[in-house]
């Protein structure tokens, strides 16, 4: 199993977030984590990246346990973060937020990968540009592109599809899909577009309050369980 | 208007010049210690003190030339920054007015430290003859040793400059100041950026007491003197690298200009009445550093 989680519970200050959450995530599948707002989503991909203030369970990559070490080594074990927000560096340029990615490889690669560039041709012809000028789409891009700069085997998106134009949605679910598929990375994405998740995913996780409350592959993914879990 | 009367002027930037270089390396190790590490250091002017010491402790002990007790006296205080840091402030980043409060601590501990062990009466850093000398083009004029510490300055200024905008490190230094979480996430240890940089702070402020011994007398408490004006140069700068070069470069020479139409002391207190102005207007200083870390 590429990613393992066993009975993980994370803390703000002394409040539970998540609570006693477990699932597996085979090498090169796409599991998308859906749910309404505030049910713990976010919080799922801090506590694997280690962000929040305290968290108890076993965290595994490839069987090796990640739970205890802190944030920056947990980024070298092939975690690509893709944060909510996208939290680019706006001081730094396009090339910079990209080489930021470069601290997270184990195998010492301090270049601008090219993969990075011919995914994204804006960003290869922007590289000067100061990130914090770049429009929400372009930010999103150099997000997924600084993080594949880490050479991840799992990519972890919180929201890459929120607040874009919709016609840019389209273009980062490919841009996705063929990470996915042809190039193999894993993929964890919490998302509320039900149309990307179906696209995407091989499995889904239904989250509510901080546990998981439902689970299977996409293909079970009914609109009654969508009715229950994720309308207002 | 003729040659000769702008002569004083002239003479007076010259000294400006040198005024400003003083200040800009006393206030540099304070500037990448605040801007990066965000800790306001109240030892800085014992971290000074501490390199005067170190460089008058190595030339009256093994004679070590003055000119290798400069890097001597940067690597000295590098280190008692490091177990200072590692020891004390580690614990205290995310409380900004108790570090105030241990670093003033340590200031005390310093100079009580000095004293037991040197004595409360002046020493003195032997420079070469030639340091000694006056330089003179015609009218204009400035001692050599003076030349020496402007040259010293922008050399470090320099080097400081590549080292944060032109290395990896300085890179991974600028990450942590945008975005710590998101440094992390990317496998930079804010941790041993904050150790790094603050050790290097606190060697660039031996590397200054070095130089201010030869300017002066070594004192225990000659630290305060240089503190007031560094603190000055940060605040006014607002923090930055190139903040402090232009907050130095403005109040030396403006210093130096009010003393030729009136005197030290009063050029002093009209250059402070204008500081506090200044800040009325522009808190944050010439150049402001953003702020986004937690």
């Amino acid at each position: 199993m590429l990613l393992a989680l066993d009975r993980v519970t994370s803390y703000y200050g002394k409040t539970p977030i998540l609570k006693e959450v477990g699932f597996d995530l085979p090498q090169g599948q796409c599991l998308c984590v859906l749910g309404r707002n505030g049910v713990g989503k976010t919080t799922l991909l801090r506590t694997i990246m280690g962000l929040t203030d305290r968290a108890s369970g076993a965290i595994r990559v490839e069987g090796e346990a990640i739970e205890r070490a802190p944030t920056h080594k947990r980024a070298k074990y092939g975690l690509g973060y893709i944060p909510q927000g996208r939290q680019i560096l706006p001081q730094f340029t396009v090339e910079e937020n990209i080489l930021l990615g470069t601290f997270a490889r184990s195998d010492g690669a301090r270049g601008v990968p090219d993969l990075c560039l011919s995914l994204f041709p804006y960003l290869a012809e922007n590289l000067h540009r100061k990130a914090g000028l770049l429009s929400g789409g372009q930010q999103q891009q150099l997000a997924i592109a600084r993080a594949l700069a880490t050479n991840p085997r799992i990519l972890l998106l919180d929201e890459p599809t929120e607040g874009i134009q919709p016609n840019i949605v389209a273009e980062i679910g490919q841009t996705l899909r063929r990470l996915n598929r042809e190039l193999g990375i894993t993929l964890i994405l919490t998302e509320q577009h039900i149309k990307v998740a179906r696209k995407l995913g091989d499995a889904f996780l239904m989250m509510e309050n901080g546990r998981i409350v439902a689970r299977g592959p996409i293909g079970e993914m009914t609109d009654e369980l969508i009715e229950r879990h994720m309308t207002i | 208007m003729h040659l000769l009367d702008a002569v004083p002027l002239i003479n007076a930037l010259i000294l400006g010049l040198s005024i400003a270089s003083i200040w800009l390396i006393a206030a540099l190790g304070l500037t990448i210690i605040y801007g990066t590490v965000g800790v306001i250091n109240m030892a800085h002017g014992e971290f000074i003190m501490v390199g005067a010491y170190t460089s008058y402790a190595l030339q009256s002990s093994i004679g070590l030339p003055f000119l290798l007790c400069l890097p001597a006296s940067f690597a000295v205080v590098a280190l008692v920054g490091l177990v200072i840091e590692r020891g004390l402030i580690r614990y205290l980043y995310n409380r900004p007015l108790d570090t105030l409060l241990a670093t003033w601590g340590v200031s005390l501990v310093l100079m009580q430290g000095v004293r037991l062990i040197f004595g409360s009466d002046p020493k003195y850093i032997a420079v070469p003859q030639i340091f000694q000398d006056n330089l003179a083009f015609g009218p204009f004029g400035l001692s050599v040793f003076r030349l020496v510490v402007i040259a010293i300055t922008a050399a470090v200024v320099a080097a400081t400059a590549w080292l944060f905008y032109r290395t990896r490190f300085g890179m991974q230094v600028r990450a942590v100041m945008q975005n710590k979480e998101m440094a992390a996430s990317f496998g930079i240890d804010a941790d041993r950026v904050y150790m790094i940089t603050f050790a290097i702070g606190a060697g660039l402020a031996g590397l200054a007491g070095s130089l201010f011994g030869v300017l002066a007398i070594v004192l225990p408490t000659m630290g305060t003197a240089y503190v007031v004006q560094a603190f000055l140069v940060v605040v006014v700068g607002g923090g930055s690298l190139v903040g402090s070069v232009a907050a130095a470069g403005l109040t030396g020479e403006l210093q130096s200009v009010f003393a030729l139409f009136s005197n030290d002391t009063f050029a002093r207190f009209l250059l402070y009445v204008l500081i506090v102005v200044f800040l009325r207007f522009r808190p944050r200083g010439l150049f402001a550093v953003a702020k986004a870390r937690r």
